[in-house]
């Protein structure tokens, strides 16, 4: 059995997840999994910190291409960022689950691992360079929320409020 | 979906979160952004600009309406009481402070740090005041009213049948457009249209789709529309220009009737009565209106020989895109069932069986009987029978049940290996399908033109006794389908010695086109070709799981096997293996 990553307690997907590294042959779709963070996301099961959802023209028919999420992290107490907004992209490619997605910051953030662009780069962050298959988008979110309050970043100074990358 | 449906004004209730609490609001489901917003402000206790609303990874506009983002019902918008004061952003200890005195007093000016934590008290006590959900209604567009009507539609069939009932709705019926987009908005539609090309064809022909759609409502309604017609257009032909638009519309509509009326009557109105009082074969026409001034021109040729040239299959049943819907629903069980299912089918089925001629005019011109005489000549013999049997919520059962179908089958093909394999013992049980009638089935001939009451009765003749006596090998629980099989086969057999009284039926000896005709239908309906190897068997529920992403075949193929061919059960299987 899986080690369950999510630090919340009653979400709808932890059974199907957590089984997943005890698969016969047999793995969850793609589009199954898809759905089910979807509905993770809209259901909020999670603190309201980290928030994730689907451009709205998204539906069923578009799961095989990549998906794009819209995300949200709200900075962490006692940090440069504390109450800030930040919005994210996250895009999974046609090999999700079984690759990592690509993370990217839309709101200008000073912090370690994240280019000029914004965008993560994977091999600072252990989650995403030591992938797992089970690994929820939520749980990639609350890392980097958690990653915001490490004392690497927690001084930084940031830039001003609601500034985005191009 | 717990999505209210009743009237445009109805209430959602959404979860609101902040990072310390939680709140219920309730707002109008077609409002603004603007609209919850002020909600939620009234309920935390916050000022309208401080408010800001985060929604699966969105942050809300104030412009944007809640159907745009997808807010349904029951689910969770996320709160961020953004800080006015810009100053003291490293105090991590202000938030309580700020947010009990905070009330939009202070001036926008630069951007502030929001401020997560909303009060624990305050005027949230207001409960959110419904009433304000309602405002600034107006801003709703005809678009968002579409979108919403098509998600309940989807969800709810029952609402469809009155929905088409509704006049409004029958006007905009008459607009092709909308029927398209209504059509095509519909998800399980767009799926369909996408695994038979042949469909989305038929939705380009506006005309057929309406009167389709319109039929399947109200077929009396189509004879009334038909019957008006004529005089309509006289009146038509009075206008300046609309001689032209007649022309058309003759060639395109009048022949087709005038042809169809024709083929029915032999030219002669009252030929029909005549042939109705001298045949004892015809006595389904007795239940046709002979006082209408026109024929159902929608009528199959009734009979193959008397093909008038190209007109005379050009009613809405025999056009080609009804030709290739009907040779794809019996290609296709799922489809089958799904329209056995629909509300709109039993109405149809009562419908039929209140009209027999109707249903025989459909039966003629499915390609299955079009091409064969004889079989049209059973067929409109078995249709009392079989249309109650259709009626009786047993056999709607059994012709959903593919496990049923399927058993079915089995005894429909056991009885044809025993057929060719000891032909004379068949006979000697006076079974039906074999080459020499038997003696007692003259027993059932007395029955048949009245066999409808005789079908519930399945053990009151010899030949249906017998029936179940060679069938009685099928495994217990099939025990009801064998029931039904016997009633069909021996009202089958029934019409079939009848109409070899009066010598229209086929020869007696050689095969019987009735059991080719039996097998031939139990195969297209228990999802067919049960000789085949499961893979090209669900060919087509294996292309469906695979879309869905289930790519382990040999998994999907033995759930299919297993499920019968029953896609939604077939995944719930394999989900449950894993």
């Amino acid at each position: 059995m899986a080690v369950c990553l999510l630090d919340e307690k009653s979400n709808v997907g932890e059974d199907l997840l957590n089984q997943q590294d005890c698969d016969n042959g047999l793995k969850i779709p793609r589009s199954f999994r898809l759905l089910e963070e979807l509905e993770r996301g809209e259901k909020s099961t999670t603190e309201g910190f980290v928030t994730w959802g689907m451009d709205k023209d998204t539906s069923w028919f578009d799961f095989d291409g990549p998906v794009q999420w819209s995300c949200t992290i709200i900075g962490p107490p006692k940090t440069t960022c504390e109450s800030r907004i930040y919005d994210l992209s996250i895009e999974c490619g046609p090999d999700y689950p079984e690759f990592p997605p690509v993370v990217r910051f839309k709101t200008k953030i000073n912090m370690k691992g994240v280019d000029s662009n914004g965008r993560l780069n994977p091999k600072e962050i252990p989650l995403l360079s030591d992938w797992k298959s089970q690994t929820t988008i939520c749980a990639i979110l609350q890392d980097i929320r958690k990653r915001m309050a490490h004392k690497d970043n927690n001084k930084l100074p940031q830039p001003p409020e609601n500034a985005t990358y191009s | 979906m717990a999505e209210a449906s009743e009237d445009s004004g109805s209430k959602i209730k959404i979860t609101v979160k902040t990072p310390k609490e939680k709140k219920d609001v309730e707002v109008s489901g077609e409002g603004t952004i603007k609209e919850l917003k002020e909600v939620v402000g009234k309920a935390f206790g916050t000022a309208v600009e401080q408010v800001c609303l985060i929604f699966a990874g969105k942050i809300l506009k104030d412009a944007d309406t809640l159907q745009q983002h997808g807010i349904k019902d029951g689910l969770t918008v996320h709160l961020v009481i953004k800080s006015v004061n810009k100053t003291q952003e490293q105090a991590a200890t202000r938030a309580a402070q700020v947010n009990s005195t905070a009330s939009g007093q202070q001036p926008d000016g630069p951007p502030a740090p929001p401020d997560v934590s909303a009060t624990p008290f305050g005027l949230g006590g207001l409960g959110g005041l419904p009433g304000l959900g309602g405002l600034g209604m107006g801003s709703v567009n005809f678009m968002e009213m579409q979108q919403r009507m098509q998600r309940e539609l989807t969800t709810n069939p029952q609402l469809v049948q009155q929905l088409m009932d509704n006049p409004m709705v029958q006007q905009m019926m008459s607009n092709p457009d909308v029927m398209r987009q209504l059509i095509t908005g519909n998800p399980q539609m767009r799926d369909l249209m996408e695994r038979n090309p042949e469909i989305s064809h038929m939705l380009n022909n506006p005309e057929l789709m309406r009167q389709t759609m319109e039929l399947a409502r109200n077929p009396a309604m189509l004879q009334e529309l038909m019957r008006s017609q004529d005089r309509a257009m006289n009146n038509l032909e009075s206008l300046p220009g609309g001689f032209n638009a007649l022309q058309r519309m003759y060639r395109d509509v009048q022949e087709p009737m005038m042809s169809a009326a024709q083929e029915q009557f032999g030219g002669n109105p009252f030929a029909s009565l005549v042939g109705n009082s001298a045949g004892g074969t015809s006595g389904q026409q007795q239940g046709q209106e002979n006082t209408d001034p026109l024929p159902n021109p929608w009528s199959g040729n009734r009979s193959t020989s008397s093909t008038t040239t190209t007109s005379s299959g050009t009613g809405v049943f025999n056009t080609p895109g009804m030709q290739s819907l009907l040779s794809q629903m019996s290609s296709n069980p799922q489809l089958m069932q799904n329209m056995i299912q629909a509300p709109y089918m039993q109405a149809m089925l009562q419908s039929l069986s209140a009209d027999p001629e109707l249903a025989q005019q459909m039966m003629a011109s499915n390609p299955m009987f079009a091409g064969n005489p004889q079989l049209q000549e059973y067929m409109r013999n078995m249709l009392p029978t079989f249309l109650q049997q259709m009626q009786n919520p047993d056999m709607q059962q059994l012709m959903t049940n593919p496990r049923a179908l399927n058993a079915i089958m089995q005894i429909q093909q056991g009885m044809q290996a025993l057929q060719t394999e000891a032909p004379t013992l068949l006979s000697s049980f006076g079974m039906p399908g074999m080459s020499n009638p038997p003696a007692n089935l003259g027993v059932p001939v007395t029955t048949a033109p009245t066999s409808t009451p005789s079908t519930t009765t399945s053990g009151d003749t010899n030949t249906s006794g017998e029936a179940s006596d060679t069938t009685n090998t099928a495994p217990s629980d099939t025990q009801a389908a064998t029931g039904e099989m016997t009633t069909i086969t021996n009202s089958s057999s029934a019409s079939r010695s009848s109409t070899s009284e009066t010598g229209q039926a086929a020869q007696p000896t050689g095969p019987d086109p009735l059991s080719n005709f039996m097998a031939q239908m139990m195969q297209m309906m228990a999802s067919g070709q049960a000789s085949l190897p499961p893979e090209q068997r669900y060919a087509a529920q294996l292309e469906q799981l695979a879309a869905m992403g289930f790519v382990n075949r040999e998994a999907n193929i033995q759930a299919l096997n297993a499920t019968l061919g029953d896609v939604n059960a077939a995944i719930d299987r394999l989900l449950q293996q894993r």
